[in-house]
């Protein structure tokens, strides 16, 4: 293998990356907007569950019993009030009990309790309102559930300490930057097939595998520089760089392997783009899971792009050793081959 | 080594159903100009493409300075030049950028790619980017890429297609003293007139088949007609013509008879044109 050929190969396609203005203005605009998104997004996680409450009988050592636990009672002046309040997103849910509810509970009539959600309230919660009210109930009745719950939290305990949303959302961005630079490669690679300039290397000394290499390393650069500087800039390398960086290697190389994929089958750049956005929305599922936890179910990990993102996200957030990735790791080497050589075999085919 | 710098034997290809070369053989000796030529589809490109290692033959065999095309391709594309019939240049970089790079992937350390660009009547504006360049222009920088390698064969796809003259001539002289040098050269061509001024001999190719290859001298002596053409005075004062045959057995007296008895006021000879030769042979133009 000559390698002054491959180095040659790689400087051109850079030049040309760059010298594409489309794909070099997406490429930097793409970057400091993903940037931007980070360090606009919550850095910190509100744990407090904030409750309206209409309430005028009910006593205020109740009310601070429950903000100790974590609750912020609001209290409103009127249950039309605490509808507007409720209907114009101020809390996601709000109680009404009646003037005497607590005399009710004490003389063990049954009380009446009316909770008003928000519409976008996830109905699998609603049970746990009630549940909150049945416990309020039996505070005040002075008649305590006759239960003993152990509660335990399994691995690290995150109370207090939740991943905030712009550390969730950070998987999402390095697929996004990995997503856009195959697109790039990948209308490099189809241009080449469209002009005919890949006929005229091909009757150079330069072998296929020489090509193939070349081409490879332009996508791996491209895409490994731009997913590490966002890394670095939005401080991604704090708790486990070593981690970090081999999954994002490993996933531009499985990026660079659908690149080749997406040449193989476009013709020109629209059909790039369009086969693009489609791999980048695939590719993409597994990171909306870290999103929004319970987005997605375990089908998710047929995709390999779970392995780099459950990594990059465990790499972002806590302090993990090898052990605990290296299962993610060796899949994501493993599918990165695979897509790799895949790539290769398909594209093979169309540059003959 | 042979003399004999491409030898086809017996090469054959086809796409699917289709035989676009149909057991073509020949051999072009080195230093020699071999004008390839026929109508669009006929198979020239197929078989450029067989001959430099673009394609591998399903029969036969090629074999370029005593090498086999098909087992050797490396080796063979590090001593060609090829020129392609459609501009493939990366239109994003510089002229010079793009002769540097396949100086590069041809392994060439030495290179004036300044002496180059003045060959291909380019000086001035090699830093300019290729996209900012006229079609001739873009050809001109395609025969030099051609040539940054100094290949001992040089394969050249209709060079001068759709050119104003000034470019057309400038490739035509490249072409000139790439011979002198002593390079071989396989032109590709349906212009009829170019392949007549350039080539040694000229190969017609038509629907996968070499139907005659010779020089252009002896393939007008064999299929063309040479005629001698005369304007007269006509009896009402106009002008008349007369064609006499001139390899008939009557011609003597029909010559002494046109220039005793009529008042001639031009002649001219005429002979058959290669276009006249291939229509001849095929039954159909080049087009």
């Amino acid at each position: 293998m000559n390698t002054d050929m491959v180095k040659a190969l790689v400087v051109k396609d850079l030049t040309l990356f760059f010298r594409n203005r489309f794909f070099a203005l997406i490429t930097v605009l793409g970057l400091l907007a993903y940037i931007g998104i980070y360090y606009l997004m919550p850095n910190t996680v509100d744990e407090l569950l904030a409750i309206g409450f209409y309430a005028p009988d009910l006593p205020p050592v109740i009310t601070r019993q429950l903000a100790d636990e974590g609750v912020v009672i609001q209290e409103m002046g009127s249950e039309e009030a605490l509808k507007a309040a409720v209907v114009a997103g101020d809390f996601p849910t709000g109680i009404v009990l009646a003037a005497d509810w607590t005399q009710k509970l004490a003389t063990g009539e049954r009380a009446q309790a009316r909770i008003y959600f928000a519409a976008d309230f996830p109905a699998d919660l609603k049970e746990s309102y009630v549940i909150l009210l049945q416990e309020l109930a039996f505070r005040i009745s002075g008649r305590p559930l006759n239960i003993d719950a152990e509660t335990e939290v399994l691995g690290v305990d995150r109370a207090g300490a939740q991943v905030p949303p712009r550390e969730r959302m950070l998987p999402i961005l390095a697929v996004l930057v990995l997503v856009m630079e195959t697109m790039g490669l990948a209308s490099l690679i189809s241009a080449e097939i469209e002009t005919g300039t890949l006929r005229a290397l091909l009757v150079t000394p330069l072998r296929m595998e020489g090509l193939f290499l070349g081409k490879g390393l332009t996508g791996v650069v491209l895409a490994f520089v731009q997913v590490t500087l966002l890394m670095a800039i939005t401080r991604g390398f704090m708790r486990n760089p070593l981690i970090m960086l081999v999954a994002l290697f490993f996933g531009t190389v499985l990026t660079t392997g659908v690149s080749f994929l997406i040449a193989a089958v476009a013709k020109d750049l629209l059909s790039v783009i369009g086969w693009g956005i489609l791999a980048m929305l695939v590719l993409m599922i597994p990171a909306f899971g870290v999103l929004v936890p319970g987005a997605v179910t375990d089908w998710v990990k047929v995709l390999p792009s779970h392995y780099l993102v459950d990594t990059v996200y465990q790499a972002a957030n806590f302090d993990i050793g090898w052990q605990s990735v290296a299962g993610n790791l060796l899949i994501l080497l493993a599918s990165a081959a695979a897509f790799f050589g895949l790539g290769i075999v398909v594209l093979r085919r169309k540059f003959r | 080594m042979t003399d004999e710098a491409i030898i086809a034997d017996n090469l054959t290809y086809f796409y699917g159903q289709l035989t676009a070369v149909d057991h073509i053989s020949f051999s072009v000796a080195e230093g020699e100009i071999l004008g390839f030529l026929g109508p669009n589809g006929a198979g020239k490109t197929t078989t450029v493409k067989l001959l430099t290692g673009q394609l591998v033959p399903k029969g036969g065999q090629a074999t370029l300075l005593g090498l086999d095309v098909a087992r050797r391709p490396k080796e063979i594309q590090a001593q060609i030049g090829v020129c392609f019939e459609i501009a493939n240049l990366y239109e994003q970089m510089s002229g010079v950028e793009n002769l540097k790079l396949f100086a590069r992937l041809f392994g060439v350390k030495e290179f004036d790619v300044a002496a180059l660009l003045a060959r291909v009547g380019l000086e001035g504006r090699g830093k300019d980017r290729v996209e900012t360049y006229s079609k001739g222009m873009k050809q001109r920088l395609m025969v030099g890429r051609a040539l940054v390698n100094r290949p001992k064969i040089l394969f050249l796809d209709e060079p001068t297609k759709g050119l104003d003259p000034a470019s057309a001539q400038a490739i035509r002289n490249v072409i000139l003293e790439e011979r002198a040098r002593g390079a071989t050269i396989f032109l590709t061509t349906h212009d009829m007139l170019e392949a007549d001024k350039l080539s040694d001999r000229v190969a017609f190719i038509d629907q996968g088949k070499i139907v005659a290859l010779d020089t252009p001298h002896r393939l007008k002596q064999q299929y063309g007609k040479r005629l001698l053409k005369a304007e007269i005075a006509g009896a009402d004062g106009g002008l008349e013509t007369r064609e006499i045959v001139l390899d008939s057995p009557d011609t003597p007296a029909l010559m002494e008879t046109l220039f005793s008895q009529e008042n001639v006021i031009t002649v001219h000879s005429e002979e058959a044109s290669l276009e006249d030769i291939f229509i001849q042979i095929t039954g159909r133009g080049l087009i």
